[in-house]
């Protein structure tokens, strides 16, 4: 209680009326909310709408994908525009897609499971979340220009990727996108280690969050460990694009095989950061439908931080077949083979979950179950690579690509999958049909299978990945044929539950709250949750907090009585002020871009000297960023109060006067 | 209320409103340098792979370098971290006056380092012929130090920022903890010159 | 303002910490001062080459700690700051380390290097 009377807002009550510059944003609904918003519920769902939304681009993509590659020696796509489909769609579903869903889920589900009311810090939450989305921008902008989108594969070798072999800005935007989707995703994960380590409601011990909090904390430490090594990769070339350095450019001693590791020293954790979050989830999903407490929790939290530690020791198994030499390759096969245990540790403890438990078949339940086994296959044939040998059979044949389908379809997305429909109630109060939900599990699994399995034997068969067409007495066609087949049942299938989950978005049924009967914090609020989250700070007394206050309803009703009252003498509520900053400055940031990768340099003819539109442009969205930045800070992280009537509604107007 | 918080003892090392007493800025910083400490290691590492076997005709880095300079400015750096921590320790005890000069002879002290490396990268351009674009060696190291100056000149424009907003009134004793956030950002920088000064510089010495 | 916060409680003995921190600065910069001074004298020396890049390693590691110990606090803040810090530094300095090594291997030399190693009878033959 004292904790809540001394926020450090109090402090700056007397404060001086702010210069104008400082407008302070107050719409509470229409678009200019949603544009200044420090709610970090409102932010996870912007992150989930973009995810969804390019969900639904980078399988256009892989549908393009697949029918060019659907008979042999097809002309539905050229070679060119293969690459950008192939290139695309990667980027697209790597950053775009998982990790902003994931992000969604963090946003939205972590502080309501540690009984926190926002984030530490609401502006740069939404900061992060605008620099996505500019990111995503300047990925896809070369869709609409004659540059051409991104065409160097998503790892971006090099020496394919420098201006000899990529003369136009394709990579440039492909550059400069993945360093501005880096930056947004370590500020984001700056705010939720702060968050989860520190806004903890009283009594949440560390081993008392919940797994998917666990995860987001692991998560978010693999993030701002692993980006910045691709910063700096992405830096090099960019100085090599643009300058004209030498980082990878051999005529003058560089290396390009510095740009795999560079590229492997965040590529392979960001693959935990996919698949972390999914665990996460599952760990959620599995306990609440079987009924019994997690199996093991302090074993599934110790193994994910494991797998996220010794993720950083594992990069060069995607370059068994560079020629590292004997020891390093030893080296690396025995810690990829060792990041196999922790992971198998996992799926044992989720068996031991379903062990003897009351189990209820609901779509979130069924998405789950099916994560479970896929995730395995993916995992099976993940192991096989681990063995040098073998892997230099497999490398960049087909094998590889249906290995890490299995565990980014099979494994990340179906657990997302799995925790929209988990926690739709929740978010929107209400439901998704039952009966489409299953119908599109059933025909999402079955599409994925058909689509993906065929494609370890195409590639033990030799095929190999990126090829845009091939010969028709090769023996692929009636795999590819298959896998085409596949990927549009997968296709209808998302398709149904997107479209059920729009429906039901407007017109599905109300829900109950706590519908699953659940046992984290995040159910003991109404659906969907109001704006200052808990009406009063909770108490925690046991790991699964709501269930226990189930249990103990007279105990737990008593005791938020007298907090309520507490609360309310030491001046209610306090609430962040909204801000238009963050967006601002991510417009600074939208335009500088577009000056760095998009506008031609100067033609020295008609701009003789320094500047061009090219500088110009730059430093315009550089200084707006600044200028943002600047009035970001004076501003000062205020707020207001808000006192609550008992049943919840807010006493008064409403209105956000400054104290 | 500022009257009332400058009589009671403030406590810089605890913050009753956070989980684990921390504050949640200084907690952000810590976590951010330990980001940073990848960004650097990813950058230095670049650096000293690429002398590992250095191209022929790479120009010898020991006739380039002037190590008179580099000492100083490296002196200058450390000067410039113990005044950071001077401001930090006023502005902790509310002595706003002394962090004033402090911060002011921090910024001094980080200016006369940016000045430094201007002219010596001046120096190597133009007279000793390395240049970005001409050598691995002066692609990797320009783009080193030159990133690190970068973050100089950002802690320079912070600290600068800092000092004026100090003369507006509202930086008290209880925004401690914005100055040590900041200075936290300053004597990183400094570490990882120390860094730098060792692996560029000197190793090419021996 | 500022005249009314300075001469609020000097007796106490926080505050008194803090100003007792004012000698420890100074003396922790003269310290790294000398150090420094150490380090360029160490690169002159005539002795082995792995003698001494050791004692510039330890000493530029010394510095490193006496400044995020002290200059940065970690010495008197709470270990969980000083864990996270070392959480980034670790693996900083791991993954150079393991970078530095798979550059160094005889596997990664450029092959130019590595064939101008080799007696001439075996670079004619490649």
């Amino acid at each position: 209680m004292e904790a809540l009377a001394k926020t450090d807002f109090i402090a700056k009550e007397e404060q001086a009326a702010k210069p104008f510059v400082l407008w302070r944003p107050t719409a509470q609904t229409g678009l200019m909310s949603w544009l200044t918003t420090v709610d970090h519920k409102r932010i996870g769902l912007l992150y989930g709408a973009s995810a969804l939304f390019f969900l639904v681009v980078g399988g256009l993509e892989a549908l393009f994908i697949r029918i060019q590659l659907a008979v042999p020696n097809n002309t539905f796509l050229s070679s060119a525009q293969y690459n950008e489909m192939f290139t695309m769609h990667a980027t697209t579903m790597i950053f775009l897609v998982v990790m902003p869903l994931g992000a969604a889920f963090f946003n939205f589900i972590m502080p309501l499971q540690i009984g926190a009311r926002d984030v530490a810090f609401p502006r740069l939450n939404a900061f992060s979340f605008w620099t996505f989305l500019v990111g995503a921008i300047i990925l896809n902008i070369g869709w609409f220009r004659p540059d051409g989108a991104p065409d160097a594969g998503w790892f971006g070798y090099t020496p394919l990727t420098t201006r000899t072999y990529s003369p136009t800005h394709a990579v440039d935007m492909w550059v400069m996108g993945l360093q501005l989707l880096g930056v947004a995703s370590i500020a984001a994960a700056l705010n939720f280690i702060v968050t989860i380590i520190n806004l903890r409601a009283p009594g949440m011990a560390m081993m008392r969050l919940p797994v998917f909090t666990w995860m987001t904390l692991v998560t978010s430490f693999l993030i701002i460990l692993s980006f910045p090594a691709i910063t700096i990769a992405l830096v090099e070339i960019m100085m090599d694009r643009l300058f004209g350095t030498n980082f990878f450019e051999v005529s003058n001693g560089g290396m390009p095989i510095l740009w795999q590791h560079l590229f492997w020293i965040f590529g392979h954790p960001e693959v935990y950061i996919l698949i972390l979050p999914a665990m996460g989830i599952i760990s959620e999903i599995l306990p609440t439908f079987a009924r019994k407490p997690l199996f093991g929790y302090p074993i599934v939290v110790f193994s994910g931080a494991s797998i996220g530690f010794l993720g950083f020791g594992v990069w060069s198994h995607h370059m068994f077949t560079t020629g590292m030499g004997t020891v390093a390759t030893a080296a690396f096969a025995l810690m990829t083979m060792a990041i196999a245990v922790p992971t198998g540790v996992k799926i044992f403890n989720w068996i031991g979950t379903l062990w003897g438990g009351h189990l209820t078949m609901r779509t979130p339940m069924m998405f789950a179950l099916g994560f479970v086994w896929m995730f395995m296959i993916g995992g099976f044939s993940g192991i096989m690579h681990a063995a040098a040998p073998a892997d230099l059979q497999q490398h960049g044949s087909y094998f590889i690509v249906a290995h890490f389908h299995y565990v980014l379809i099979g494994g990340s997305l179906f657990a997302l999958l799995a925790g929209i429909q988990y926690w739709f109630p929740l978010m929107f109060g209400r439901r998704v049909s039952e009966f489409w939900g299953k119908t599109s599990f059933w025909v999402i699994f079955v599409g994925f299978n058909v689509t993906f399995f065929p494609m370890h034997f195409l590639g033990l068969e030799g095929m190999p990945r990126r090829t845009f067409t091939y010969d028709g007495n090769m023996g692929w066609n009636l795999g590819n044929f298959i896998c085409t087949v596949g990927a549009f049942i997968l296709g209808i299938g998302l398709a149904i539950y997107l479209i059920a989950m729009v429906y039901a978005y407007y017109k599905g049924p109300r829900s109950l709250k706590d519908p699953w009967d659940a046992r984290t914090l995040e159910w003991s609020l109404p659906n969907p949750p109001p704006v200052y989250n808990f009406q009063v700070t909770p108490t925690i007394h046991a790991r699964d907090s709501w269930w226990y206050e189930k249990q103990h309803a007279d105990e737990i009703a008593k005791e938020e009585a007298e907090h309520a009252k507490a609360e309310d003498t030491h001046g209610g509520i306090h609430m962040p002020f909204q801000s238009i900053y963050p967006i601002l400055a991510g417009l600074g940031i939208l335009i500088g871009s577009i000056g760095v990768s998009v506008v031609d340099p100067a033609d020295p003819t008609k701009y003789p000297g320094f500047w061009g539109p090219k500088i110009a442009v730059t430093i315009i969205g550089g200084a707006i960023m600044f200028v943002a930045v600047v009035l970001w800070s004076l501003e000062g992280n205020e707020g207001y109060h808000i006192h609550l009537n008992p049943d919840g509604s807010i006493k008064g107007d409403g209105a956000q006067k400054h104290y | 209320m500022s009257s009332q918080a400058a009589a009671a003892t403030l406590d810089h090392h605890h913050d009753p409103t956070t989980s684990t007493g921390i504050p949640n800025k200084k907690l952000l910083m810590w976590a951010f340098l330990a980001s940073d400490c990848m960004f650097f290691g990813c950058l230095i590492s670049t650096h000293l792979i690429y002398r590992l076997h250095p191209p022929p005709g790479t120009p010898i880095a020991r006739q380039v370098f002037s190590i008179e300079l580099t000492s100083f400015s490296t002196f200058i750096l450390l000067m410039s971290s113990l005044m950071m921590a001077l401001a930090v320790n006023a502005i902790q005890k509310g002595n706003l006056k002394s962090m004033r000069w402090s911060l002011l002879t921090t910024i001094f002290f980080g200016c006369i380092f940016l000045g430094c490396q201007v002219f010596e990268f001046n120096t190597f351009v133009h007279e000793k012929h390395l240049t970005i674009t001409n050598s691995i060696l002066g692609t990797t190291f320009f783009t080193l130090t030159g990133t690190h100056g970068l973050h100089v000149l950002i802690g320079v424009i912070w600290l600068s920022g800092m000092l004026l907003y100090s003369f507006t009134g509202n930086l008290t004793q209880k925004d401690a903890i914005d100055v040590e956030s900041m200075g936290l950002y300053w004597h990183f920088v400094d570490i990882v010159w120390i860094v730098i000064f060792t692996a560029v510089y000197l190793l090419e010495y021996i | 303002m500022s005249a009314s916060d300075s001469a609020s409680a000097v007796h106490d003995p926080v505050q008194s910490l803090v100003q007792s921190k004012f000698w420890i600065f100074v003396q922790i910069a003269m310290l790294l001062a000398v150090i420094t001074g150490l380090e360029l004298v160490t690169v002159y020396l005539p002795f082995m080459k792995w003698l001494l890049v050791g004692v510039l390693v330890v000493l530029s590691a010394v510095k490193f700690m006496f400044v995020i110990f002290y200059f940065m606090h970690l010495r008197w803040d709470k270990a969980l700051c000083t864990i996270l810090f070392f959480i980034g530094l670790v693996l900083a300095s791991g993954t150079m380390w393991a970078l530095l090594k798979l550059f160094g291997a005889d596997a990664s030399k450029p092959l130019t290097m590595a064939l101008a190693d080799r007696p001439v009878a075996v670079r004619i033959v490649s």
